[in-house]
C-alpha cells in the first residue's frame, strides 16, 4: 500500500526499485504538472505533452538516485517543468520512443476540470457595479494587464486589482449561492 | 505556505483565492509565483482550488467574447476584438443625433460610440429610455476618463439579435450630489430588424 505514504516516503521506494511506489508518484504528480503546464502554456494538449515529459525525467532521475533529498522531490519537479516548458516552447519534438518504454504510467487520467453554470456566471456578472464588470471583461476578454485598465480607467494598477478582486470575490460569493 | 506532500486533499496554510487568480493570470510578482508553484506540486487541496479557479477564468472568458454584456469598453478592446477576427459593428453618434441601426447573424459585438464632452464630470450615468423617453435601465457611475472624447458601451448582442425593431433613447448625465443631473448627451437608436424569425418586420 502506498497511498498514504508522503512523497518523500515514496521517492525513497522508487530508488529501491518499487514500481507501485512509481505509480502512485504519477498519480499525485501528473495534475500537479498538468496545472503547471495549464498556466505556462495556455493548452491543455501541451500540459498533456508537459506531464509525460516530466514524469519521464522524474523517474529516471529517482530510479538512478539522481534525486538525492528525497524531501525536495517537489523542488526537483518544479525545476524539470520549468526546463522543459522552455524547451516546448522552442520545439514541439516528442519524445515518442521513450513513452513507448515508460508507457501508459506516464499519462494518468487528470481530474475532471469543474462545471461552470455559464447562465449564472452571466447574471452574476451583470449585477456587479459598472466599474467591476468593465474591470472583469477587459481582464479576461484578453488578459489585459492591470496597466492597461488603469490606463482606460484613468486610475492605479493597484486600485484595478482591488477592483478584481472585489469583484471576483462577489462572483463566488454569487456563484456559490445559486449552486 | 507549508508543503503538505502527502497527497492528501487537506491543506493547513491553502493558497489565498486572490493569489491563486493572480497566478492563472500571470500577474504575480516572481517570488510570489515561485512560492505558489512550490506549493501546489505537493498540495491537492490547493490544487484543486487552483482548477476552480481555471474554471471561473474561463467561463469570464468565454462570456468576455460571447458579446452578450452590456458593459462599458475601452478602444484597445475593440481593436483587440477586431485583431482576433471578431465582428464589430459599432455605432458613433454625435450627441443630439439619432442613427439607424441593425445587427446581423455574422455580428459578434455591437457597440455604441457616444460622443461628449466628459470634462468636469465627476460621475457619469447612462441611462437607456425607450421611444416615449421613459427610463428602463440605469447603468450607475460608469467608468470614464475626464478630457475622453467619447464612451464606449458594448450593448448584449443576444438581445439585439433577439429584438424586434424598436427605438431606444441612449442619455448621458453628469451626476452631483449638490447640483443634481445635467445632461451631457442624448442619442436615438432606431433598430431595424434584419434577421429573421419572431418580431422581424
Amino acid at each position: 500500500m502506498t497511498v498514504g505514504l508522503s512523497d518523500a516516503d515514496l521517492a525513497l521506494r522508487i530508488g529501491h526499485g518499487d514500481r507501485e511506489a512509481e505509480a502512485e508518484v504519477c498519480r499525485r504528480m501528473a495534475p500537479r504538472i498538468h496545472l503547471y503546464g495549464l498556466r505556462h502554456l495556455r493548452s491543455a494538449p501541451a500540459a498533456d505533452d508537459l506531464v509525460q515529459q516530466v514524469l519521464l525525467a522524474m523517474l529516471e532521475a529517482l530510479r538512478s538516485g539522481r534525486v538525492r533529498d528525497p524531501n525536495k522531490l517537489a523542488h526537483f519537479v518544479l525545476g524539470t517543468c520549468r526546463m522543459t516548458v522552455a524547451g516546448l516552447r522552442r520545439s514541439a519534438r516528442r519524445q515518442e520512443r521513450l513513452l513507448a518504454e515508460f508507457g501508459s504510467a506516464l499519462v494518468p487520467d487528470q481530474p475532471t476540470a469543474p462545471q461552470l453554470d455559464d447562465a449564472q456566471l452571466a447574471r452574476c456578472v451583470q449585477a456587479l457595479s459598472e466599474r467591476e464588470r468593465s474591470v472583469v471583461v477587459l481582464t479576461f476578454y484578453d488578459e489585459q494587464t492591470a496597466a492597461e485598465t488603469a490606463a482606460f480607467l484613468a486610475t492605479s494598477e493597484s486600485n484595478v486589482r482591488v477592483i478584481r478582486h472585489r469583484a471576483l470575490r462577489q462572483l463566488r460569493i454569487c456563484m456559490e449561492a445559486t449552486s | 505556505m507549508t508543503a503538505a506532500g502527502s497527497g492528501h486533499a487537506g491543506c493547513s496554510n491553502p493558497i489565498d483565492e486572490a493569489a491563486l487568480m493572480d497566478y492563472w493570470l500571470a500577474i504575480l510578482p516572481s517570488a510570489d509565483e515561485e512560492a505558489v508553484e512550490e506549493h501546489l506540486l505537493t498540495c491537492e487541496g490547493c490544487g484543486d482550488r487552483l482548477r476552480v479557479t481555471i474554471a471561473l477564468a474561463e467561463g469570464l472568458k468565454k462570456l468576455a467574447r460571447s458579446g452578450s454584456l452590456q458593459v462599458v469598453v475601452s478602444d484597445e478592446y475593440l481593436k483587440q476584438a477586431a485583431r482576433t477576427g471578431q465582428r464589430v459593428r459599432e455605432y458613433a453618434v454625435p450627441p443630439g443625433a439619432s442613427v439607424q441601426c441593425t445587427v446581423t447573424l455574422d455580428d459578434d459585438l455591437l457597440v455604441a460610440r457616444l460622443a461628449a464632452d466628459l470634462n468636469e464630470a465627476a460621475r457619469v450615468d447612462l441611462s437607456w429610455c425607450d421611444a416615449q423617453g421613459v427610463e428602463l435601465l440605469r447603468m450607475a457611475d460608469i467608468p470614464v476618463r475626464s478630457g475622453a472624447p467619447t464612451v464606449l458601451c458594448q450593448q448584449s448582442m443576444t438581445m439585439a439579435k433577439a429584438s424586434p425593431s424598436n427605438t431606444l433613447i441612449a442619455r448621458l448625465v453628469a451626476v452631483d450630489p449638490e447640483k443634481g443631473e445635467r445632461l451631457l448627451g442624448e442619442y436615438a437608436f432606431h433598430h431595424t430588424r434584419t434577421i429573421p424569425g419572431p418580431g422581424a418586420a
